[in-house]
This record gives C-alpha cells, structure tokens and sequence, in this order.
C-alpha cells in the first residue's frame, strides 16, 4: 500500500519537475582554457569530450552532467555540420539544464597545430623515462606523460 | 576512479600540470616557445601590517 503511494508521489514529482526544466533548443558552448578561448557561449550543433568516466557526444537537451577532463580530442560540430578537432590537456566539462555546456581546459590546441613527429620522439622519451623511474611517485609521473604522448600521436595522425 | 598516479599520491592538478606540460612540447615549432612559458607560475606575497605593505 505504501509502495503504491510512494510511487504515485514519485510520479507525481517527476513530471513536475520534467514541467519546470527549461531546456532550450540551442546548446551554447563555452570552450576555454589558459592559452586561448575557442567559442564564447557560441551555438553549435554537437560536442564531443573524453571524460574519465568514458568519452561522450553533447547535444543539446543532454541531461545535466559534470565530467573530469582526459588528455584526449574534443570534436566540435557547428551548426553548418563543419567539425574541428582539439586536444585537451585536462580540465572538466559541465552541461546544465539551459543546455549550456562549458569545456575549461588547463591547455587546449588545435590538433593540426600538434606535430606528429615531435610527440612520437615525446613518446618513446616518456616511454625510456618509465621504465628507468625509481620512485613509485616518478613511475606514475612518467606513465601520465606517456598517456598524454600516446593521445597526441594518436590525434595527430 | 582507481588510477596508478592516484594510488601513487598524484592529485589531479598535479596530472594536469605533467599533462598540459607534455601537450606544449608537442606543438609546432613556431607555437612552442610562447607556450613553453607556461610552464612556470609565479606567486609573488606582500606580507601586510596595519594598511601598509609591511615589506616589499
């Protein structure tokens, strides 16, 4: 019996709140970090970030969400369909209920501004760096800096 | 969100840093040096003592 009542309650209370979101149509992208800010609360069509909980596409009216930034590339489609790939150091991503999204990165470049072969030679530099580390605290320093050089070559391929 | 720098005793600003740091010495040539430049931060302290900087 209180089950039933529970859930009519619970009903009740999702579709009010389904009633208050004010999603919009349009999801604004704000896309910054240190060096340089690519879109100021700019429209686009879809977004793509890697996130350590997996990577994902944003469209607009996605459901509200926070994510930890992973070195990786950031697709960005504008409402013309035009794609333009970036690559994030880390940062975080937020999507609001507005469908306002915003990308803040510690570093963020276009990935034709990477040079492929510079993060290869970074690559196997990082790769040597491991595998002589002695500390545990060198080792897990080394081993960011090979992930982040194996992305690189990876976007910059 | 068990990661081998965490157990280590990295924090992610730390994994941040060594990232943004590998993603600059990986641009184009032309691109490098100013970028470079981020890789230090200054902090610079102003001890003060009744409304005035007590030392410079």
């Amino acid at each position: 019996m209180s089950f039933v009542k529970n859930a009519r309650l619970l009903a009740a209370r999702g579709s009010r709140l389904a009633q208050k979101r004010s999603y919009s149509d349009d999801m604004k992208l704000t896309f910054a970090a240190a060096n340089q800010t690519f879109y100021d609360a700019a429209v686009v069509r879809q977004i793509d970030v890697p996130s350590f909980s997996g990577s994902f596409g944003i469209l607009a009216k996605h459901v509200p969400t926070l994510a930890v930034l992973k070195p990786g590339v950031v697709q960005v489609i504008d409402n013309e369909g035009k794609l333009t790939k970036y690559f994030v150091s880390s940062g975080s991503v937020t999507v609001n209920e507005d469908s306002s999204v915003q990308v803040l990165a510690e570093e963020a470049h276009n990935v034709a501004d990477i040079d492929v072969s510079e993060a290869r030679q970074l690559l196997s530099k990082y790769q040597s760096a491991l595998s002589s580390a002695g500390s545990d605290k060198a080792k897990a320093e080394a081993a960011i800096a090979v992930e982040v050089a194996e992305a690189l070559v990876k976007a910059a391929e | 969100m068990t990661n081998a720098w965490r157990a280590a005793g990295i924090t992610y600003i730390q994994y941040s840093n060594i990232a943004a740091r590998v993603l600059r010495e990986a641009l184009r040539t032309d691109l490098r040096a100013s970028a470079a430049k981020r890789n230090e931060s200054h902090v610079k302290f102003t001890p003060w003592a009744n409304g005035r900087p007590a030392r410079k």
